[in-house]
C-alpha cells in the first residue's frame, strides 16, 4: 500500500506529461510573434511550386490578398511603393522581399489582378478560396492580413499596414 | 451685427444639413430586405419550403444550391446577372450574396442589388454578412456546395 502510495505522485506526473505532450499535437499553436513562420509551398503563377523558405535571408512581408478583396486591390500601390523603397537585391544592408498568397479561386482573375496592378514580387495560390490549407495554418479570418519574417523565418510582425509598415521596414531595412 | 447671426445661423444650418445627408447615406436596401445567414441556412438544411434563386455576386459561389454570377463590380458580371434574372418571375425570391468582406468595403452588392431593383423584383433580398463568407458561413457550418 506505502510502495503503491509513493508512486502516486510519479503516476500524477506522467499523466501530466503525457496529456501535455498530447494537447500540442492536437491544438494548433497560436500564430505569434517569435514563432517561426510555417513553411509555404505553392503554384506561382507560371505553374512552378515556391516555397517561402526559398526567400531566407531576406526580411519577408507574406501578404494574404486575393483579387476579389477590396481593401486588399487598395492596399497594393502601397506595397508597390515600400517595395520599390526597400527592395535591394545584392546590396549590403538586408533587403525586403514580397511573399504574396492568394486566395483566389479563378485563375484568370488572379492573373488580370497581378497584370493590371504591375506587381513584380512572388505570387503563389492553390486557387482553393477559404479551403486553402494555408487559411487555416495561418488562422486567417479576413484579409488582407500579413505577417513579417526575419532572415531566419521568424515572424516578427503581424498585420501591419500603412505608415505603420512603412517606420517598421525603414526601422528593419533602413532608409 | 443682425446681418453677421444671420449668416453665421444660414451656414450653421448647411453644415448639419451635410452632415445629417453623409451620416444617412442611402443604400438601395432597406433593413427588412437583409437577410440573416442562418435564415437561409435553415432554410436549405430543411428544404420544405420553395427554395429562393440564391445569388452569388462575389467571389465564389460557396452556398449550397447557389448560381455563380461573379463579382458585380464588373460590367460583364452585372450584365450576366441581368441575363439571369430576366428569366426569372418579378415576384420570385431572390437573395443575393457576396462576403468578400464587410459591407461598407464590399464593391459588389450596390451594383447587384441596385440591377434586382431597377429589374422590377419585388421580393430581392440581400444576405447579411457582416464580416466575410468565411467566418459568417464557412465556419458556421452552414451548407457549402
Amino acid at each position: 500500500m506505502i510502495s503503491k502510495m509513493k508512486q502516486l505522485p510519479l503516476i500524477v506526473f506522467l499523466t501530466v506529461l503525457l496529456y501535455g505532450i498530447g494537447g500540442n499535437l492536437s491544438a494548433q499553436q497560436p500564430l505569434k510573434i517569435g514563432s517561426q513562420a510555417p513553411e509555404i509551398t505553392l503554384p506561382s503563377i507560371t505553374g512552378e511550386q515556391k516555397s517561402l523558405s526559398s526567400m531566407k535571408g531576406n526580411l519577408v512581408l507574406i501578404d494574404f490578398w486575393a483579387s476579389w478583396c477590396a481593401p486588399c486591390i487598395q492596399e497594393q500601390p502601397e506595397l508597390k511603393r515600400l517595395y520599390a523603397k526597400y527592395h535591394r537585391p545584392g546590396s549590403q544592408s538586408k533587403n525586403f522581399e514580397i511573399f504574396a498568397v492568394s486566395l483566389d479561386s479563378k485563375r484568370d482573375a488572379w492573373q488580370r489582378a497581378i497584370t493590371k496592378l504591375g506587381l513584380p514580387w512572388t505570387q503563389v495560390s492553390d486557387l482553393k478560396f477559404w479551403a486553402s490549407p494555408v487559411a487555416k495554418t495561418y488562422q486567417l479570418e479576413g484579409i488582407p492580413f500579413n505577417a513579417i519574417i526575419d532572415e531566419k523565418g521568424s515572424i516578427i510582425a503581424l498585420n501591419l499596414h500603412g505608415k505603420e509598415l512603412d517606420q517598421f521596414l525603414s526601422d528593419k531595412v533602413g532608409k | 451685427m443682425k446681418k453677421i447671426t444671420q449668416i453665421i445661423t444660414v451656414l450653421s444650418l448647411l453644415v448639419s444639413f451635410t452632415f445629417v445627408q453623409g451620416q444617412t447615406k442611402q443604400e438601395p436596401w432597406s433593413s427588412s430586405q437583409l437577410m440573416p445567414p442562418k435564415q437561409l441556412a435553415d432554410r436549405i438544411q430543411q428544404a420544405k419550403t420553395l427554395m429562393p434563386l440564391i445569388v452569388n455576386i462575389g467571389p465564389q459561389a460557396v452556398i449550397k444550391g447557389s448560381v455563380d454570377i461573379g463579382p458585380a463590380d464588373e460590367k460583364a458580371n452585372l450584365k450576366k446577372l441581368e441575363t439571369l434574372l430576366s428569366k426569372e418571375d418579378k415576384n420570385r425570391e431572390v437573395v443575393l450574396y457576396c462576403g468578400c468582406c464587410p459591407f461598407d468595403r464590399c464593391p459588389n452588392i450596390r451594383p447587384a442589388f441596385s440591377q434586382i431593383k431597377k429589374m422590377g423584383f419585388k421580393n430581392a433580398k440581400l444576405l447579411d454578412i457582416p464580416k466575410n463568407i468565411k467566418t459568417d458561413w464557412i465556419d458556421k457550418d452552414y451548407p457549402v456546395q
